[in-house]
């Protein structure tokens, strides 16, 4: 064992790293939902036939367009917060750096909220229109809505662009092990997903809606445990900072939080499948709303911790832990 | 690199425009346009430790910004340490004293009223003034360490008074000076005239270089060992020199002398020492064989507890390197008591390996010197008594113990005025209950400083003085390879109310009636006075900082370049019929050291490169990098007691004295015998914001210390500890 | 082209500490905040210890993660190798802080922009070497350019002791270390 003493550090980054909180797991966790949003929503607009006269189309065609901006947009608020120079925010459209993801998301959170804005118009039910308190914007949202398909392809493709992009703006520091890791974008996308198609069970009316998206579920939390797992063993079996880099998940006293944290999603995660598997096979009458919270929550945790312990890794031999 | 000296000197055209001239804004500034900088560079010395480094001022708009060595100063080469980068801490600390005070209150229950200095000064001659007609002059002491001290000194000798004491003495580098003064006839000096950077064979006898930071001579150390020299740090910690070291032997604390003394037997028994130059130039090679005979390294190693083949190993290696071995003479020697003597036996190691004198070894400084007075100053009066130097026959200058006991008991004669100047007594001197006792015992307690110490808090007047950076000093003259002389100079005038010491001395000794001994209209003219008659222009050496003068230093020996040792024998004394006569050991004896009792630890203390003892523990950018001190235990030891790492613990010393609560070092770096803790920590005033209780006072839980027979010494680590966890 | 860096030979650092405080009065370095810092490393039980002492500032790396993190371009490298920060152009994302392996930048409280070592680049402007350098009581930080095989730094890099700090994150740093028995 080495005793180190450092004279002339700095708070933020001695004894670790400690420059994001919980506002930027809110962000990638809003950002990851959005995501999941987008996609399933585009999924959902093609399942059903195009809208014309007195259908009511199922929920998600509509309320996945409209959530999508709202709360992407709280997402940037959160990170807006996080900028310890704000009056300067405009430098992110000023430039573009194709090696980091910051302006990528810049970028891209830029292009997806206008796109998504007019998915939204366009996908909005005639019966609803007049919500929309402008004639002129209940005339736009009309002719929109014959490009709803088209704009839902795209929602699509950027969704999965955003998906991944919550991962890539961790994993791409290679200054911390926990975080550089191939398998954290994936798994960014794939919990995503699997929160907003929670969000939609949620929110759906029709009953077969849910069931859809239950199914859907089942898929995503299969391959998010597995994705987990499979990050998590990669780590194992990478270099020393990475060995190092999971230990606080798995170690009580201090870090005791991060120890939760994996509890919660090795409980939290399989008990949802489990009540999504019992609802599709038609057993009694499981809400499972329970299991979509269980999601959900999970989703904000598993940001959480990953934002947390990420900075406590570090290639640095003089990091204590 | 020529790259530094061309820029220099591009400095010195600079700094001689600034410092002369009041900085005068550029009309741009009336246009609108951002103000351009208003730059000076000031030449000056460090004040944050007594090394005293050539130093150059960068001054932007009126405000000190950057502090560099000066290049053409030995004893900065260029280079300031941690504490002289941070410099201006002390100059614009906001706890800083600011205006002259007075005490209304009771002493030691201070009321303080400010006061002007025409009430303050007059305060402090009318108490002056009855004090000499109750008790004569010499009931006056000071105790003064830095710069400003010369002008202290001076008033006291115009006053009558021959008490002038510095901790620089018995709490320091007395029993070393005193050791080397009785076998070479003359000390090692200060700076220390050592060559380190051409050494072969360093051996560190506690000497924390690294820690103990005094700029060039660490800048030689590195440099020798950069060259290859081999390295023995004898030390209970590891230190970071012990981290350099080939060999470091981690002593049983307060056993030097075993260690010693047993080199000094191998040695001679395999007839490893020089003998060419112990023929030539010593004396009592038999004697002291005779004395040395039974101190094996078998013995050695039981008291030391050192391995007996490391000792063998190391006396042997250490033969090969001779002359070029340099066993450091240290310099905080006053530690057990025996201090002169432990220092005799260095003193006498360096004989055999023929250093004295030699490359690599102790040079000789510069022959040349210079003895700057002002023209036309009356004769001071002849001291009435003798100085308080105690019984002890070599303490060669008024001591600050003994003027303590003085102060408490009267004898040899009343002691009834104290002046603190740039020395916090209560961090300085040992057992700080016979310290209050003392002060207790006073008509008069003036304190010159810069900031609020707990030793203000005695004081019946303070009298604020202004930092380094604000003022001038007398002349720095330093011998070391060569003679130089360097200035002190204001960088930025004094801040709120205070003032220099040259002033403030000069108004008091007006006002004790002294105004023959003041004949100069101002400082410069008092500079200039001295300086011009020895060819030096004020003006240049404000410009150029310091100046050396080319001699012909000869430092080592060589034909006709003969050493003289001013011993009785005029020879090296290997054996002192001088302190046989005085009944003390004409070589030195090892005696044992008392043990801790049983849960109990040796306290030992030591330095950090960011603090100068008490005084930089407010200063904003050292505090921020060591805020408060550690106490350094065993781990091995920590973990029995079930302490961990960084928690907070309180130390308890023998007579029951508790420390503030201090962080606790669980380390493999100390023996499992002893606890460290760097000196100066632990302030008791309120006033001074940064520094209140942050860490422990080494000085506080050292109620006992033992008296160096020879000369007065107090060993300071002869304290024991326990370990308590924080309430 | 100049390619400014440094080399730090750590056997002789003494751990003076000196480096710190120069950086931090030269840079006016906002309070409690360093651009360089000193690493003790001790290793083993006692007696039987080993001592490391390592100074680090920024590298000034060749493939600067800083900089290719950062979203604004507030974060450059100069064509002497000096790597910036324009806190003009800086939002404060703290992306480049995440991105750097050696912890080497922070959030300057005053401004809210990253702030990190400039080597000193106005110093060496006016031919004078970085304010660490000057000061090192050891000599141990020599400030030199890479881009002349001639100056004492490019001769002291072939020294087979020579080794850079977490070589493993490809950034490719120019500031070199010497030192022959680094601990494990
Ligand atoms: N940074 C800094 N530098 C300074 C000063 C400062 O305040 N700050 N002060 C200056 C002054 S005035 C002085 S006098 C010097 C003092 O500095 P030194 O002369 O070096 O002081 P020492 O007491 O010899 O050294 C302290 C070391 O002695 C070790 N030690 C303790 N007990 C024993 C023992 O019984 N035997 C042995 N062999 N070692 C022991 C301690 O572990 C510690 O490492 O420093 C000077 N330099
Ligand atoms: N326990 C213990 N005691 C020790 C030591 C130890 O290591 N441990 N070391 C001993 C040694 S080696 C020495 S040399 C002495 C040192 O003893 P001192 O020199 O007395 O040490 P400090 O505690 O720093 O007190 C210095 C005082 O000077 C003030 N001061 C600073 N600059 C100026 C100035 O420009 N003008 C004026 N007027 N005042 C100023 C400071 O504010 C402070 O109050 O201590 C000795 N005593
Ligand atoms: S050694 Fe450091 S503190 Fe002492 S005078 Fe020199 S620069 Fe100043
Ligand atoms: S050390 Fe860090 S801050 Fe410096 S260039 Fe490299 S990555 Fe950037
Ligand atoms: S904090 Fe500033 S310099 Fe760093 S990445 Fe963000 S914008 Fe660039
Ligand atoms: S080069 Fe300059 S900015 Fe960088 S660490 Fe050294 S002094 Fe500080
Ligand atoms: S100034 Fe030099 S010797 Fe001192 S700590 Fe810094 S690098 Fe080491
Ligand atoms: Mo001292």
């Amino acid at each position: 064992m080495k005793e180190i003493s450092v004279i002339g550090a700095n708070a933020i980054t001695y004894p670790h790293l400690d420059i994001w909180n919980w506002t930027i797991a809110v962000y990638l966790f809003l950002g990851g939902m959005v995501a999941g949003l987008m996609v399933l929503g585009a999924i959902s607009q093609f399942r059903s036939k195009p809208l014309t006269g007195e259908g009511v189309s199922p929920a998600s065609c509509y309320l996945s367009p409209v959530l999508a901006p709202i709360l992407l947009s709280i997402g940037m608020f959160f990170i807006f917060l996080d900028l310890t120079r704000k009056l300067n925010s405009f430098w992110f459209y000023l430039n573009f750096n194709p090696m980091s993801p910051m302006s990528w998301g810049a970028w891209g959170v830029g292009a997806i909220i206008p796109v998504s804005v007019l998915w939204a118009l366009a996908s909005i039910p005639e019966q609803y229109r007049h919500y929309l308190k402008w004639p002129k914007l209940q005339d736009f949202s009309f002719k929109l809505s014959a490009y709803r398909n088209k704009l839902a392809v795209a929602n699509f493709a950027l969704g999965i662009f955003l998906g991944i992009y919550t991962g890539v703006l961790l994993s791409g520091f290679v200054a911390r092990p926990l975080w550089n890791s191939a398998l954290l974008p994936i798994l960014f996308l794939n919990g995503g997903l699997s929160t907003g198609a929670a969000l939609l069970v949620l929110i759906a009316r029709d009953p077969k809606e849910k069931l859809f998206f239950t199914k859907a579920d089942i898929a995503l939390i299969t391959s998010e445990i597995v994705v987990i797992i499979l990050f998590f063993y990669g780590q194992l079996t990478s270099t020393a900072p990475h060995v190092d880099a999971i230990a606080p998940f798995f170690t009580t006293g201090y870090y005791f939080p991060f120890w939760i944290a994996v509890f919660t999603l090795g409980i939290g995660l399989p008990l949802a499948l489990v009540l999504d598997v019992m609802e599709v096979a038609g057993f009694a009458k499981i809400r499972v709303h329970l299991s979509a919270w269980f999601v959900l929550i999970g989703g904000l945790v598993i940001r959480l911790a990953l934002v947390y312990v990420g900075q406590l890794s570090s290639l640095s031999d003089i990091v204590h832990r | 690199m020529s790259l530094t000296r061309r820029d220099f000197l591009k400095y010195s055209a600079v700094a001689a425009a600034g410092a002369s001239s009041v900085p005068i804004f550029k009309s741009a500034m009336a246009m609108g346009k951002k103000p351009e900088k208003v730059v000076s560079h000031v030449t000056t010395f460090c004040e944050m430790c007594f090394w005293n480094c050539g130093a150059i001022a960068k001054v932007e708009n009126g405000k000190v910004v950057k502090l560099e060595g000066n290049p053409a100063n030995a004893a900065s080469k260029g280079k300031l340490c941690a504490r002289g980068n941070a410099g201006m801490g002390s100059l614009y600390d906001p706890d800083r004293l600011k205006h002259p005070m007075l005490n209304t209150g009771k002493r030691g229950e201070p009321k303080w009223k400010k006061v002007s200095w025409d009430e303050a000064l007059g305060f402090t001659a009318e108490k002056l003034k009855s004090i000499k007609e109750k008790y004569g002059p010499e009931a006056v002491a000071l105790i003064s360490h830095g710069s400003g001290g010369s002008f202290w000194k001076y008033i006291l000798n115009a006053y009558g008074s021959p008490n002038y004491t510095a901790p620089s003495f018995a709490q320091c580098r007395g029993p070393r000076d005193i050791g080397y003064l009785l076998t070479f006839g003359d000390g090692p000096g200060s700076p220390e005239q050592i060559d380190l950077a051409n050494s072969k064979f360093i051996v560190l006898i506690g000497s924390h270089l690294g820690e103990n930071v005094h700029n060039s001579q660490v800048q030689e150390f590195v440099e020798g060992i950069a060259k290859g020299a081999k390295l023995v740090v004898v030390d209970p910690r590891f230190s970071t020199a012990a981290g350099k070291a080939t060999w470091w032997l981690p002593i049983k604390p307060g056993t030097d002398m075993a260690l010693l003394l047993s080199w000094i037997n191998i040695i001679l028994q395999e007839d490893l020492y020089d003998k060419e130059y112990i023929n030539k130039y010593a004396m009592g090679l038999k004697g002291l064989k005779e004395e040395v005979k039974n101190y094996t390294p078998e013995w050695a190693s039981k008291e030391t507890e050192i391995p007996a083949d490391l000792i063998v190993e190391t006396a042997r290696e250490m033969s090969r390197y001779k002359p070029r071995v340099l066993i450091h003479p240290g310099r905080h020697s006053s530690w057990y008591g025996d201090d002169t003597q432990r220092s005799r036996a260095m003193a006498i190691l360096s004989a055999l390996m023929g250093s004295w004198g030699r490359e690599g070894g102790y040079y000789f400084p510069t022959k040349a010197s210079l003895s700057l007075v002002y023209p036309g100053i009356p004769d001071m009066p002849e001291p009435q008594k003798h100085k308080l130097s105690g019984d002890w026959p070599y303490a060669i200058e008024a001591t600050t113990t003994a003027m303590r006991r003085a102060t408490i008991t009267g004898n040899p004669y009343p002691v009834k005025g104290w002046i603190a100047n740039g020395c916090n007594v209560m961090k300085t001197l040992p057992n700080q209950k016979e310290t209050i006792e003392a002060i207790k015992n006073l008509d008069l307690m003036v304190v010159v400083d810069i900031l609020p110490f707990e030793h203000t808090e005695w004081a019946d007047v303070i009298l604020p003085e202004c930092t380094y950076l604000e003022r001038y000093d007398d002349i720095k003259v330093s011998k070391g390879k060569t003679l130089s002389v360097t200035i002190r100079q204001p960088a930025v005038n004094p801040m709120y109310e205070s003032k220099p010491s040259w002033w403030i001395t000069r108004e008091l000794g007006i006002k004790l009636g002294l105004e023959a001994y003041y004949p100069w209209s101002d400082i410069e003219d008092y500079l200039k006075k001295q300086l011009e008659p020895k060819g030096i222009r004020l003006e240049t050496l404000k410009e150029k900082g310091t100046i050396s003068f080319p001699d012909t230093a000869n430092p080592f020996i060589a034909p006709g370049n003969e050493p003289v040792f001013n011993t009785d024998s005029k020879k090296i004394e290997l054996y002192s019929k001088a302190l046989k006569e005085k009944g003390f050991d004409p070589v030195p004896k090892y005696k044992r050291p008392e043990a801790p009792s049983n849960g109990y630890f040796r306290l030992i203390y030591g330095r950090s490169p960011l603090h100068t003892f008490s005084r930089t523990t407010n200063n904003q950018w050292l505090w921020e990098l060591y805020k408060e001190n550690e106490a350094w235990v065993s781990a091995k030891r920590a973990k029995a007691m079930g302490l961990k790492n960084g928690e907070y613990v309180v130390l308890v010393n023998q007579d029951g004295v508790k420390s503030n609560k201090i962080k606790l070092k669980a380390t493999e770096r100390i023996r499992e015998d002893c606890v460290f803790i760097v000196h100066g920590f632990g302030n008791n005033s309120k006033d001074l914001k940064k520094a209140y209780k942050k860490g422990a006072d080494d000085q506080g839980l050292i109620t006992r210390y033992a008296v160096d027979p020879l000369m007065g010494g107090t060993g300071m680590r002869v304290n024991f500890v326990k370990i308590v966890k924080e309430a | 082209m100049p390619r400014y860096g440094m080399v730090i030979d750590q056997s002789r650092c003494i751990g003076c500490m000196a480096c710190v405080v120069a950086c931090k009065k030269e840079n006016d370095v906002p309070d409690e905040h360093y651009r360089t810092r000193v690493v003790e490393l001790v290793e083993g039980t006692f007696p039987k210890l080993r001592m490391e002492l390592r100074p680090e500032l920024c590298n000034h790396c060749s493939n600067a993660p800083c900089v290719y993190n950062c979203p604004t371009g507030a974060s450059y490298k100069r064509e002497d190798g000096i790597v910036m920060v324009n806190k003009k152009k800086c939002v404060g994302c703290k992306a480049c802080i995440a991105a750097c392996p050696y912890d080497a930048r922070f959030v300057d409280p005053r401004t809210g922009a990253a702030h990190k070592c400039t080597l000193c680049e106005h110093r060496i402007k006016e031919g004078k070497e970085p304010a660490c350098v000057t000061t090192c009581l050891s000599k141990a930080r020599i400030f030199g350019d890479f881009g002349d095989p001639q100056s004492t730094v490019s001769k002291i890099k072939a020294d087979k002791h020579i080794r850079v700090l977490i070589a493993e994150a490809g950034t490719k740093p120019f500031v070199f270390y010497l030192n022959p028995e680094p601990l494990a």
